[in-house]
C-alpha cells in the first residue's frame, strides 16, 4: 500500500520527470540516427563530453547558457568525429563509437583532473546551474504539491518540446523525409537525386546535439556539478528506447518515461526495503521483450503473406 | 593477382612470390598498429609538454612503470589476466561477425554463480577451485546463448539485446549482493570470503614473490589461448564460426546450420568470458563488493579488437593494454598527470585502427607503384 | 523508313531522342555496346528486345545518365547533349522505371511519388498537396492507386505503377521501361498495357524493354534489335511477325564444341513434382513444375533469366523452403531438408552467384573446398580439424582442375573469376554427387575456362551423374544438353531431345513465349 501511496504522489510525478530528461533527449538522437541508417551508439561518450564541458565553461565564463552552448558544440563536436571516421574513413560505426566513449569516459576525468586535482568530480567549483521554472516565474513555488510538479529545469521542459520538434522534423519537414529515406533504402533515395552521405552527416550531428543536451541537463540541471562517469549507462539506455518506442518518436518518449519512472522508483523504494535493483531491471527486460515480440511480428506478417496467397489461389 | 603469377607457372617461383607478398601484407599490418600506437603516444606526450608537464618524466613512468617494482607488475599481470579471458570469450563472436557486447554481464553472473559454491560449500582442494569454474562457464554459457537464441532466429539486434542483459545482471548482482550475500549486521555492502579451498593462490602464497595479487589463474589465460585458437582453427566448430564470419550465405549454401553455430558462438563467448569473472572473485578479490567489475568488459572488447580477434594476439594485446593502464597510475604519481590520458592514447588508438582506411590506402598505393613500375 | 544515320541533324528532326554511335567498353575489356544507333519518335511506343546481356540495359543506362558512353553522342529533341546522372537526365525529360524497384517501403504511395521533389507550404511538407498529386496523375494516366496506402502493403503491379507516376511527376516526356512486365501477372500486364497507350496518347514517348515478343508485338509501334552488343535492326512491328523477331535475337552460331560419348541414360536421380514457390514479398515464381533427371544425363534448363529458374534450383538444393509439392533423389523425399540433409543425399550445387553463395572471398582456397564436408574423416578426426588433410586435399584438386594458384592457403578472393569457378567447380565435383546442378557455370568466366569447365560437366555425365544445367546461354544449353527444357513464368513450356535438327530458333519460340507445348506433350517428355 506504502507503495502505491509513492507512485501515485505528486512528487513522484515531478520525480520522473527529472530522472526522464536524460534519457528522452539522448533517445531522440538515437532516434533520429537510427532512422537515419546510422545508429549512434556513441550517445553515452557525448552526453559526457557535453556534460563536462557545460561545467567547466560555465565556471569560466560564469554563465550557465555559454556552459550549455559549449558543452552542446563539443558534444556535437565528438558526433561528427564518429560521423567523419565513419562516411570517410569508412571504420566500422560500431567500433568507432565504442572508441569515442571510451575517449569521452577518460578525457573527461582527465581534464577534469586537470583543471581541480580532484578525479572524482568537480564539486569544488562553483558551476552554472540552467534555470528552473521558478527561476523565471517565482510564483510557481507558492502553488505547493503543483508548483514542484511544474517548477522543472528549462531542460526538461525542453525535452518534451523537442519531441514534438523532433517528430515535426521527421515526419513533417522534406529534410525529415530525405533522412528517413536513406534509412530506409539508400538506393531508392539517391535515384531521386537525395545525398545520401550527406543526409547520414546530419542524422550523427542531430543525435549528437540531443545526446550533448542530455549530457548538459545532467551535470547542469539535475545535479550542478559533472563527476565522472557520471552518465552511468543512460546514453545505452537510451538506445533501448529507442527500440521500445518502436522507433516512433512518441514511442520513445513513453518509453524513456517508462525507464524514468523505473529509476524514480527505485530512488522512492529506497526506503522501503522494496530491493530497488529489481525495480530496475523491469524496463530492461521490457526492452528484451519488445525485441523478441517486434521479431516474431514480422515473422508472422512473412509467412501470412505466402499463406494468403496459397489460399487466395485455391479460392480461384 | 594473376599478373604477378608467370605464363609459364613456374610452381615453386610463384609460390615463394605469394608468401612474400603474404609477408609484406601482415608487414604492411603491423606497421599500420605500431604507427598509430607511436602516433597516439606521440599525441599524449606534447598534450603533456602544452600541459606545462615534463613529459620526459611522464613517459619514463609511463613506460618502465610496470617494471621497476614487483608490485606494479604484479598488478599489471593481475590486470592483464582479467582483460585477456574476456578478450578471448568476446572475439569468439566477433569472428563470426556478431557485436556481441555482453562481456560484462557474463562475468558478472559467473562471478555470482561461482561466489555462491565458492563461498558456502566447503570442498576439497582442487575441486574447491574446479567447481566454481565450471559453475562460472556454465552460467556464461547460458547468458551468451540467450542473445544467441535471438539473434540466430529471431535476427533480433544483438548489441542491444547484450546491453539489456548487462544492465540485468549487474543490478541483480547487485540485489543478491545486497540482500543475500551480505552478512547481517555489516556496514560494507561485500560477502564473506570464499572458502580457503576455493582460492586461486598468489605468486606471493606460493613462492613468496611478491607479485601483489597476480595468482594461478594465469593457468586460465594460457589455457584459454590454446583453447579458443583450437576451437577456432582447428575443431569444425571454429571453421563453421570462420566461414560464417567471412560469408554468412556461403556457410549455409556449404550446408553449415548457421542459426546453430551463431546461437553456439555467442554461448561459447559467454563461457570464456566468465572466466575473468572466477578469476577475480577466486584469485583477486576473494569476495564479491559492490562494483566488483569496473570496466574490464568493455576494456575487454577493445583488446579483442586490437588482437584483430585471432586468440594467439589476445595475449599480446591484454599485456600491452593492462601495461598502459598501471603505467598510467605511474605516470600520474610521478608526473602529476591524469592517468585517464593513457586510457585517451587508448581509444585514439583503436580509432585510428577502426579506420580501414589506412591500411587499405596503402596497399592500393603499392600496388600502383607495382604496375606502373 | 530512313536510316537513323541519314538523319539530319536539326531541330526538325523527328526523334525526341537518338543515340548515335554509341560504343561501350567496360574496364574489363567487355563490350557491351558496339556502334549503336537508337533513335524514338516522339509520342511512339518503342519496343527494345534482346537476349540477356545483348547491352539493352547498357543502353538505356546510358541514356538515363547512369553510365558514360565510350564513344558516339546523344540528341534529346535534336540537341547534343551529354548526360552525366540520372538528376539530369530527369532533366531533360528521360524518366527510367528500373526493374527493381526503387521505393521506400514504410512510405506511402504519395510520398514515394514526390520524394525527392515534394510539395511545400509554409516550409512544411505539404502531404494533402501529394496526396492530391498522385491522384490527379493517377486519373489523368489511368495508373489507378491508392496514394494513402504504404508501399509495403500494396501488390506488385500497384508498385510498378507508382515508379511510373514519380517519373511522371517529374516531368518526363520519355519513359525507359525496363522489362515492366517480368513480375506482373497477366491481368496486371493488361492494365499496364492500357496505361502506357493512354500515356502516348496524352503526348508520352514510351522506350519498352523487353524479352516477351507477343507483347512486343502487342504493344509497340516500332521495335529494336539487339544482338551481341549491336543493333541488328529498327522495324515497325506491324511489318514482322514474332517468329523473325525472334530469329533476329537469337540467330548466331554456335562456337563451343563439346565432345559427348553416345547417352547412356540410367534410373531417374532427381524428381520434382509439381513444385511451387512463393516469394515472402507474396509472389508466386514456381507453378507446378514437374520433371526428371536420369543418370548419366544432363539436362539442360533454358528460358529468360528470372522466370523460375533461380527458384527451382535454390529450392531443390534447400535454399529455399517449397511452398507446395516434392522434391526426390533416388527415390528419397528431400523437399525442404536443410542444404546439409540436401548435399549429404548426393547432391551438389554450382551456384548461379559465386562472389555470394560459391565462395568466401577471405577465406583461403582450402578452406573453400571444404566446406560442405569438414566436419567428415579425413578432414576431422577425433573433433578436431586435420590440417595436412585439408591441405593435400587442396593440392590434389588445385592440381586436378589446373586452378592456378601457387598454393591452397591463397585466399579464393584473390583470383580470377574463371580459377574462382574452377574452385567451386572442384569442391562441387569432388563431393561424388549424385546429381550435380550447375546455374548459370560459365557466366563471367573466360573462354579458356569455360571449355575446362564444359569438359568436367561432361565427364560427370558420362561418369552416370545426373546434372541439371540451368543456363541463360542458349548456345552452352545446345552445346550440353541431352534433353532441353524451357522455362517461362514459373513453369515448363518445353521439353526436347537435344537432336542435331533443333535450333536455337526452335527454344527461342518457347523462351520468348511465342509457342507453348501442351501439357501431355511436356508430362510424356519431362
Amino acid at each position: 500500500m506504502e507503495a502505491l501511496n509513492v507512485i501515485f504522489s505528486v512528487a513522484f510525478l515531478a520525480a520522473v520527470l527529472r530522472v526522464s530528461t536524460p534519457l528522452i533527449l539522448p533517445a531522440l538522437g538515437g532516434l533520429i540516427s537510427e532512422l537515419g541508417g546510422v545508429i549512434n551508439i556513441a550517445l553515452e561518450g557525448i552526453m559526457l563530453v557535453a556534460a563536462c564541458t557545460g561545467v567547466l565553461v560555465s565556471v569560466w565564463t560564469q554563465s550557465a547558457w555559454l556552459g550549455a552552448l559549449a558543452g552542446v558544440a563539443m558534444g556535437t563536436f565528438v558526433a561528427l568525429v564518429l560521423a567523419f571516421f565513419h562516411l570517410n574513413l569508412k571504420a566500422d560505426l560500431i567500433l568507432a563509437a565504442i572508441a569515442l566513449n571510451l575517449l569521452a569516459s577518460g578525457g573527461t576525468i582527465f581534464v577534469v583532473y586537470l583543471v581541480t586535482g580532484d578525479k572524482s568530480s568537480t564539486s569544488r567549483l562553483v558551476s552554472g546551474q540552467m534555470p528552473f521554472l521558478s527561476d523565471f516565474i517565482p510564483g510557481v513555488r507558492a502553488l505547493g504539491e503543483i508548483g514542484r510538479l511544474l517548477d522543472q529545469n528549462v531542460l526538461t521542459y525542453a525535452a518534451f518540446v523537442l519531441t514534438a520538434v523532433v517528430a515535426l522534423f521527421l515526419y513533417r519537414t522534406r529534410t525529415g523525409m530525405h533522412l528517413r529515406a536513406v534509412g530506409e533504402n539508400p538506393e531508392a533515395a539517391r535515384s531521386v537525386g537525395i545525398n545520401v552521405r550527406r543526409m547520414q552527416y546530419l542524422a550523427l550531428v542531430l543525435s549528437g546535439v540531443l545526446a550533448a543536451l542530455g549530457g548538459v541537463y545532467l551535470s547542469m540541471g539535475y545535479v550542478k556539478f559533472f563527476a565522472r562517469d557520471m552518465t552511468g549507462g543512460r546514453g545505452f539506455i537510451a538506445l533501448a528506447a529507442i527500440y521500445l518506442g518502436a522507433r516512433k518518436p512518441l514511442g520513445v518518449l513513453i518509453a524513456a518515461l517508462v525507464f524514468g519512472a523505473a529509476e524514480a522508483l527505485s530512488i522512492q523504494l529506497g526506503n522501503l526495503r522494496v530491493p530497488t535493483q529489481l525495480v530496475q531491471i523491469i524496463p530492461y527486460f521490457a526492452t528484451l521483450a519488445a525485441l523478441v515480440i517486434y521479431a516474431v511480428v514480422q515473422r508472422q506478417r512473412a509467412l501470412a503473406r505466402q499463406r494468403a496467397f496459397v489460399q487466395s489461389r485455391a479460392a480461384r | 593477382m594473376e599478373s604477378t603469377i608467370p605464363l609459364s607457372f613456374d610452381r615453386i617461383a610463384a609460390r615463394k612470390a605469394v608468401q612474400a607478398e603474404r609477408r609484406r601484407s601482415m608487414l604492411i599490418d603491423l606497421g599500420v598498429t605500431l604507427a598509430t600506437i607511436i602516433a597516439a603516444l606521440l599525441m599524449g606526450f606534447i598534450v603533456i609538454a602544452l600541459l606545462g608537464k615534463d613529459p620526459f618524466l611522464a613517459y619514463e613512468a609511463l613506460l618502465t612503470g610496470p617494471i621497476t617494482r614487483l608490485g606494479r607488475t604484479g598488478r599489471w599481470l593481475e590486470l592483464a589476466t582479467n582483460l585477456i579471458l574476456v578478450g578471448l570469450g568476446v572475439s569468439i563472436a566477433f569472428r563470426a561477425r556478431q557485436f556481441s557486447l555482453g562481456g560484462q554481464g557474463q562475468m558478472v553472473a559467473g562471478a555470482i554463480v561461482a561466489a555462491l559454491i565458492a563461498i558456502y560449500v566447503p570442498l576439497p582442494p582442487l575441486l574447491g577451485v574446479l567447481i566454481p569454474i565450471a559453475a562460472a562457464m556454465v552460467t556464461g554459457f547460458l547468458l551468451g546463448l540467450l542473445p544467441g537464441v535471438m539473434k540466430a532466429y529471431l535476427r533480433a539486434n544483438e548489441i542491444v539485446s547484450t546491453l539489456m542483459l548487462n544492465a540485468i545482471v549487474l543490478r541483480l548482482y547487485d540485489y543478491v549482493l545486497t540482500f543475500h550475500l551480505k552478512p547481517e549486521g555489516s556496514a560494507t555492502t561485500r560477502s564473506l570470503p570464499v572458502q580457503p579451498t576455493a582460492q586461486l593462490p598468489t605468486f606471493y602464497e606460493l613462492f613468496g614473490v611478491d607479485l601483489g595479487r597476480f595468482n594461478l589463474g594465469v593457468i586460465l589465460v594460457v589455457l584459454g589461448a590454446i583453447g579458443v585458437w583450437l576451437l577456432l582453427e582447428r575443431t569444425p566448430f571454429g571453421f563453421a564460426i570462420r566461414a560464417i564470419g567471412a560469408n554468412e550465405q556461403f556457410a549455409r549454401y556449404g550446408g553449415i546450420d548457421t542459426r546453430r553455430v551463431i546461437m553456439l558462438a555467442f554461448a561459447a563467448g559467454g563461457a570464456v568470458s566468465a572466466l575473468a569473472g572466477v578469476h577475480l572473485l577466486l584469485g583477486v578479490h576473494r569476495r564479491l563488493f559492490l562494483d566488483f567489475v569496473g570496466n574490464i568488459g568493455w576494456d575487454g572488447i577493445t583488446v579483442a579488437l586490437l588482437a584483430r580477434n585471432n586468440p594467439l594476439l589476445v595475449p599480446l594485446s591484454g599485456l600491452f593494454y593492462a601495461y598502459l593502464l598501471v603505467g598510467g597510475d605511474r605516470v600520474e604519481q610521478q608526473a602529476q598527470v591524469g592517468s585517464e590520458l593513457v586510457q585517451v592514447i587508448q581509444a585514439v588508438i583503436i580509432l585510428l585502427i577502426t579506420a580501414q582506411v589506412l591500411g587499405d590506402w596503402i596497399r592500393a598505393r603499392r600496388a600502383r607503384t607495382q604496375a606502373e613500375g | 523508313m530512313p536510316s537513323p544515320l541519314l538523319v539530319p541533324m536539326s531541330q526538325n528532326t523527328p526523334y525526341i531522342v537518338e543515340m548515335r554511335d554509341i560504343s561501350k567498353v567496360y574496364p574489363n575489356g567487355v563490350r557491351a555496346n558496339d556502334h549503336v544507333t537508337f533513335a524514338v519518335r516522339p509520342r511512339e511506343i518503342h519496343a527494345l528486345v534482346g537476349e540477356n546481356g545483348a547491352g539493352k540495359s547498357t543502353l538505356m543506362k546510358i541514356l538515363y545518365g547512369m553510365e558514360r558512353p565510350s564513344s558516339g553522342q546523344i540528341f534529346v529533341r535534336g540537341k547534343p547533349v551529354s548526360i552525366h546522372s540520372p538528376h539530369e537526365a530527369i532533366a531533360l525529360g528521360i524518366g527510367m522505371v528500373h526493374q527493381n524497384f526503387m521505393l521506400v517501403p514504410s512510405f506511402t504511395i504519395a510520398e514515394n511519388v514526390v520524394l525527392g521533389a515534394e510539395p511545400v507550404r509554409r516550409r512544411l511538407l505539404d502531404y494533402k498537396a501529394a496526396v492530391a498529386i498522385t491522384r490527379q496523375l493517377s486519373a489523368q494516366y489511368g495508373l489507378e492507386v491508392d496514394p494513402e496506402a504504404p508501399v509495403e502493403a500494396v501488390p506488385v503491379g500497384m508498385r510498378q505503377r507508382v515508379e511510373i507516376l514519380k517519373a511522371l511527376y517529374r516531368g518526363a516526356d520519355v519513359l525507359i521501361l525496363d522489362e515492366p512486365t517480368a513480375v506482373l501477372t497477366p491481368q496486371e500486364t493488361h492494365e499496364l498495357f492500357t496505361a502506357i497507350r493512354q500515356l502516348v496518347q496524352s503526348g508520352k514517348t514510351v522506350i519498352f524493354i523487353s524479352h516477351k515478343l507477343r507483347e512486343v508485338k502487342e504493344i509497340s509501334d516500332r521495335v529494336s534489335v539487339m544482338r551481341n552488343a549491336r543493333l541488328v535492326d529498327t522495324v515497325d512491328t506491324a511489318a514482322v511477325t514474332e517468329e523473325q523477331l525472334a530469329r533476329m535475337m537469337v540467330g548466331r552460331e554456335v562456337f563451343l564444341h563439346v565432345d559427348k560419348a553416345p547417352l547412356r541414360r540410367g534410373e531417374p536421380v532427381l524428381q520434382v513434382r509439381s513444385l511451387e514457390y512463393v516469394t515472402e514479398a507474396g509472389v508466386e515464381t514456381l507453378k507446378g513444375v514437374s520433371f526428371n533427371v536420369h543418370e548419366g544425363e544432363i539436362l539442360g534448363v533454358a528460358g529468360v533469366e528470372g522466370n523460375g529458374q533461380t527458384e527451382l534450383v535454390e529450392v531443390i538444393a534447400g535454399l529455399r523452403p517449397a511452398t507446395a509439392g516434392q522434391v526426390l533423389l533416388c527415390g528419397q523425399d528431400i523437399t525442404n531438408a536443410s542444404p546439409r540433409q540436401v548435399r549429404q543425399a548426393g547432391v551438389a550445387h554450382i551456384p548461379e552467384d559465386r562472389l555470394t553463395n560459391g565462395a568466401a572471398l577471405s577465406m583461403s582456397i582450402a578452406e573453400n573446398l571444404i566446406v560442405d564436408r569438414y566436419e567428415r574423416p579425413p578432414f576431422t578426426r577425433g573433433g578436431l580439424l586435420q590440417p595436412t588433410a585439408i591441405k593435400e586435399n587442396a593440392e590434389w584438386l588445385i592440381e586436378q582442375f589446373a586452378i592456378r594458384a601457387p598454393d591452397g592457403d591463397v585466399p579464393v578472393g584473390s583470383l580470377s573469376g574463371g580459377n574462382m569457378q574452377k574452385v567451386v567447380l572442384a569442391r562441387e565435383l569432388s563431393a561424388q554427387p549424385k546429381l550435380l546442378i550447375a546455374a548459370q557455370p560459365t557466366r563471367g568466366v573466360d573462354i579458356g575456362a569455360s571449355e575446362f569447365i564444359y569438359e568436367q560437366l561432361v565427364r560427370a555425365r558420362d561418369n552416370g551423374v545426373a546434372v541439371l544445367l540451368v543456363s541463360a546461354d542458349l548456345s552452352e544449353v545446345l552445346s550440353l544438353a541431352d534433353r532441353i527444357l524451357v522455362m517461362k513464368d514459373g513453369q515448363i513450356t518445353a521439353v526436347f531431345d537435344n537432336t542435331p535438327s533443333l535450333t536455337e530458333e526452335e527454344i527461342g519460340y518457347y523462351m520468348l513465349g511465342v509457342k507453348r507445348m501442351s501439357a501431355e506433350a511436356i508430362a510424356a517428355r519431362a
